[in-house]
């Protein structure tokens, strides 16, 4: 009896051990795939490429943060001089537009940037293992692909150091939480240099044509790493590495400026997006609509200033069929000074709200034109660069009022010349504050009047003075690391203006 | 082990009890209560050596319970450096040597009774005043490179909001010293402005400004500002001594009276209120211890100028203060410089011909302004209006009809201010700020296009105050043969050229102006309108000068020409 209940006990035990390491005790996400069963197949990393564009789009659910596309709006525009705040402006987004910048400002949160990144690290670590196990995966693919994750890495690390100055460079793939996470802040010139380094491995890598417009417009092709390439080097001051970089987009012959036309133009360029002017866009569709329409519209957060009608367009007081295209109705309502680029149909309907899915547009050929015709300042090419000004404003029929005659061999005036004609062009996408402050730190801070004027266009009244005088010092320009970070990240040193 | 499996079932039991309790640890289980460990003020204090000196200062004048008790307070926090250059500065070898009520001063002067973070800081002072009385004045200051954030002028802020139990920290570089002078004081204390000072003697005002602040009492009514202007701006004016000056000001040869110009022309740089530039550059006038005189003030790029106005077309240049010297504070107020010399200006009563839609919101509206043929009606909501405002949230129209049509195309410019329904919850109480007004007597005309129906009676007031007649919005021009002076002394009058049998006009009430400036015209709708209300100017006509002509050219820009 005793033997048989010994038995019966062993084997059972026997029976309980041999089996228990089954799958059933594994503990697997049920609503994902693990890394292990992905990263097999090429159409894997397309899927993640895709998501990776995707997660430029909108946040992922559960998420609560802003789009990177209002994020590259506000870095991009707050802290320049053509925007006010609207009725929903919250309290952080005022005190970013009036200097009065803290640490603990919620619109310091990089959380977004470096989730992206993150993405682009995997693809950059993970696909080119892919290549043993799928044997259809070529090289030149891989390539591809590659080509994709490095250049929008390098384009968030540029963003992110043209706004933070110094950040920490994560350059590998977070996989496990044994990552070391304290990672300390590369200098803002490291931080060009690496974004330099992977843009030119991108463009050996890159593809000229997806054979699809959305695709051509809407992914990483050779002439979006080249004009990235060209804000880079300007930002470096690699003036004649600029002006080829430029060269290669308007050389390809594959871009163009429309001749404006009432409603259509704008239809076109803005409304429709993917056109011939356009290099690279964030794609909004119908099923994944961008911010636009409820922070500029619905429940407006931001507005035109009102100043910038009058100031940056030009108003014919005497004839009002002479107007800049890009004025009223492009790019604000007269009047009450609505931003209106992101969500016009043409320029007299504005979209519904269901159909608000205008892209949002990170490099336009114009843009690339006008970047040139920087280079070509710095490097004493004046005429040149007013030539480039000329074209643009000749196709765009900018008016009278807003031309400068200047002499070509004084570069201050030319250089001033292409920002007002940058303001015009490309208002509200992100790039007024950037251009001020690219100009203004040029040969160390030699044209920090760029800021200060702006700054006394738009600042309030009461505090204009204590504005100017913190615009003196050049780390002011640049955000604060968010208090949260400095305090999960100890090896993070705040920049010294916001002590 | 046999034995122990002997033992009853109970006693078994109890022992596995008790070996368990053995393995199981008998520490007591530690229970945070508190939800919170920051520390409060003086606690904080106590903790960072770097602020020892300010601690013990808290000690030495009890102020140290104090600060540890929950609220919200600002406290600027000197270094122990700046506290040391404090001592040096007073001469004294600890802070024991100081007499205790200087140090109580020093302490009150430093605490603020609210939590203000350094985002609420200005160019002027911080609303709340310290809890010894003075009102702090911030700002930010560039050296070598570097801008910090500035208090009173001299100290910078080393490390800002600093949070705490009770309330938040600013560190400061220097110690914050009590302005013990008052503004003659500090006047006469600058050899520049010896002929400023010698004016504010010989007037009298000298020892006005003189007079202490009862701090106690908090009261920002008695403070006053002072707009100086030093030796050189005189002498720019052709002014060298103080005989000059009464001989080109004093018309009644007694400065001392109140009524003498010398007087006034010191009166009129005294303020009332404490108004650092940050508030000048905000306030578009400035009442002046003048009677029923006022500055303007208004900020041209950086620069706050004074009295710069367009007059009649002309503009008259303004006097700009000196920013640098200027936000000087003395225990009883504050000191700015003016550039240049400047003057009360006479100026006669002018008319004013106030075109409602003549509005900066609208003029932008370049497609559509004074555009005959444009769309004819263009919407503006509330919020974007600088110079109007009304009850309610529905939007005001812009109406512009081709001249001398439709509907309102009689009027001046041919067009009006339509207000869709004026009445309660819709648009209400709608205020208007008028051009400049020179003070003096006017009468006021009300010109509009009237309503067959739905429309009914306004009540219009000025400055708050109403004015004897009310408009009747269903009322249409006499186009009989009444002569229009008779007419006129009804307080009717035919106010476009040719005579549009659709626009009337009607005297409201006569107005006395007592400060030149601009000022509020508000209309009150007396029932439900539901029919729309077009208005069309208002006229401001001095009571001496003709009240019918010159005439407004219908649906035109100009006058019409005289008979």
């Amino acid at each position: 009896m005793q033997t048989k209940i010994k038995t019966i006990l062993a084997i059972f035990t026997l029976f309980i051990a041999a089996t228990s390491c089954d799958d059933y005790l594994d503990l697997r996400p049920q609503d994902g795939i693990i890394r292990e069963e992905f990263w097999k197949t090429k159409e894997d990393i397309q899927a993640a490429v895709i998501g990776m564009y995707s997660s430029l789009l909108n946040s992922p659910p559960g998420v609560s943060d802003f789009p990177m596309s209002q994020y590259l709006f506000m870095h991009g525009e707050l802290r320049g001089d053509m925007i006010a705040p609207g009725l929903n402006a919250t309290e952080d987004q005022r005190d970013i537009m009036n200097s009065n910048i803290m640490a603990s400002n919620d619109l310091t949160n990089w959380a977004i940037f470096y989730r992206t990144i993150n993405y682009c690290n995997t693809i950059i670590d993970l696909a080119p293992a892919v290549r043993e196990k799928d044997p259809t995966l070529t090289q030149v693919q891989l390539n591809h692909f590659l080509s994709e994750a490095l250049a929008i890495r390098a384009y968030l690390y540029f963003t992110l150091a043209r706004t933070f100055k110094d950040v920490p460079l994560k350059l590998t793939a977070t996989l496990t939480d044994e990552d070391n996470f304290q990672l300390p802040v590369s200098p803002q010139k490291d931080v060009f240099a690496q974004v330099i380094k992977d843009l030119k491995l991108a463009e050996g890598y890159a593809v000229q044509d997806y054979g699809n417009n959305d695709s051509n417009k809407g992914r990483i092709t050779v002439y979006a790493i080249n004009a990235m390439l060209t804000d880079v080097y300007l930002w470096n001051d690699n003036f004649q590495e600029a002006f080829d970089a430029a060269d290669k987009v308007i050389k390809s012959g594959k871009f163009d400026l429309i001749k404006v036309s009432n409603n259509t133009w704008f239809n076109t360029v803005y409304a429709k997006g993917n056109s011939i002017e356009s290099i690279f866009e964030f794609q909004y569709s119908k099923t994944n609509l961008g911010p636009f329409y409820n922070i500029f519209f619905q429940r407006h957060q931001f507005l035109a200033s009102a100043t910038v009608l009058e100031d940056v367009f030009g108003v014919d007081f005497t004839n009002p069929a002479n107007k800049d295209i890009r004025g009223d109705r492009t790019s604000l309502v007269a009047g009450t000074n609505e931003i209106y680029k992101f969500t016009g149909e043409n320029n007299d309907t504005r979209k519904e709200l269901q159909g608000a899915d205008t892209h949002w547009f990170v490099y336009r050929y114009a843009d690339v034109l006008l970047m040139q015709a920087e280079a070509l300042a710095e490097l004493n090419r004046g005429s040149e660069a007013l030539t480039i000004i000329e074209e643009v404003r000749l196709k765009r029929e900018a008016i009278d009022m807003t031309a400068e005659t200047i002499a070509t061999d004084n570069k201050k005036e030319v250089i001033d010349y292409i920002l007002a004609e940058r303001s015009r062009e490309l208002a509200f996408e992100g790039k007024r504050w950037f251009d001020m402050l690219r100009n203004a730190r040029r040969n160390n801070y030699a044209r920090l009047d760029i800021l200060i004027d702006g700054a006394i266009l738009s600042a309030p009244a009461d505090q204009q003075q204590s504005i100017i005088a913190k615009l003196k010092d050049s780390n002011s320009h640049y955000l604060p690391i968010n208090t949260y970070e400095l305090y999960t990240n100890k090896a993070l040193v705040q920049n010294p203006f916001y002590k | 082990m046999k034995r122990l499996l002997r033992l009853p079932s109970l006693l078994r039991f109890t022992l596995v009890f008790l070996i368990a309790l053995v393995f199981q640890n008998c520490t007591e289980q530690k229970i945070k209560e508190s939800t919170d460990e920051t520390l409060n003020i003086t606690d904080y204090l106590r903790d960072t050596e770097e602020y020892s000196m300010f601690s013990e200062l808290l000690e030495i004048t009890n102020y140290a319970p104090f600060m540890n008790t929950y609220g919200t307070y600002t406290l600027f926090l000197p270094t122990n450096d700046a506290m040391k250059e404090y001592l040096k500065d007073v001469g004294a070898a600890s802070l024991k040597d100081v007499p205790v009520a200087d140090l109580q001063n020093i302490v009150k002067l430093h605490i603020l009774n609210q939590k203000i973070n350094t985002t609420a800081f200005t160019d002027g002072k911080i609303a709340t005043p310290s809890l010894y009385g003075q009102f702090l004045v911030t700002g930010a200051t560039n050296k070598n490179g570097e801008s910090s954030t500035t208090v009173n002028k001299t100290a910078s802020i080393l490390k800002s909001n600093v949070e705490v139990g009770n309330g938040v920290i600013h560190v400061i570089d220097k110690v914050l010293r009590v302005a013990d002078k008052t503004l003659a004081q500090t006047i006469e204390q600058d050899t520049s402005l010896s002929l400023f000072t010698e004016a504010l003697k010989i007037t009298g005002w000298y020892d006005v400004l003189n007079k202490p602040i009862d701090y106690t009492t908090n009261d920002i009514e008695s403070y006053l500002t002072v707009l100086a202007q030093n030796n050189d701006a005189f002498k720019a004016a052709g002014i060298n001594n103080i005989e000059e000056l009464k001989a080109k000001y004093s018309h009644l040869h007694e400065p001392l009276n109140p009524k003498d110009s010398l007087n006034l022309f010191v009166s009129y740089r005294i303020l009332p209120k404490l108004q650092y530039l940050a508030d000048i550059a905000i306030s578009p006038a400035l009442v002046t211890k003048a009677p029923l005189e006022v500055i303007s003030a208004k900020l041209d790029k950086d620069v706050i100028l004074l009295n710069e106005e367009v007059f009649n077309g002309v503009l008259e240049k303004g006097v700009a203060i000196v920013r640098e010297k200027s936000d000087l504070t003395a225990s009883n107020g504050v000191l700015h410089f003016a550039e240049a010399n400047f003057a009360i200006k006479k100026r006669l009563p002018a008319p004013v011909y106030f075109d409602f839609c003549d509005q900066n919101e609208f003029r932008q509206l370049t497609s559509v302004f004074r555009i005959p043929g444009a769309a004819p009606k263009t919407s503006l909501a509330k919020s974007l209006f600088k110079d109007v405002t009304w009850d309610g949230n529905d939007p005001i129209t812009y109406f512009k009809d081709a001249a001398r049509g439709g509907t309102v195309g009689f009027g001046w410019h041919g067009d009006c201010l339509e207000l869709l329904q004026f009445r309660d919850g819709r648009v209400q109480n709608i205020a208007f700020k008028t051009p400049v007004i020179i003070k003096g007597k006017y009468k006021v005309w009300i010109s509009y296009r009237a309503q067959t129906t739905k429309v009914g009676l306004v009540k219009v007031f000025f400055d708050g105050v109403e004015l004897p007649r009310q408009i009747n919005f269903l009322e249409f021009v006499n186009t009989s043969s009444i002569p229009e002076r008779v007419l006129e002394s009804q307080g009717y009058k035919r106010h476009v050229q040719p005579t549009s049998s659709k626009m009337n006009c009607r005297l409201v009430g006569t107005i006395d102006v007592t400060v030149t400036g601009r000022h509020t015209l508000t209309l009150q709708s007396q029932s439900a309108f539901t029919g729309q209300t077009w208005l069309d100017v208002a006229e401001f006509r001095p009571v001496d000068m003709d009240q019918l002509y010159p005439k407004f050219d219908s649906g035109g820009d100009g006058f019409a020409p005289l008979p």
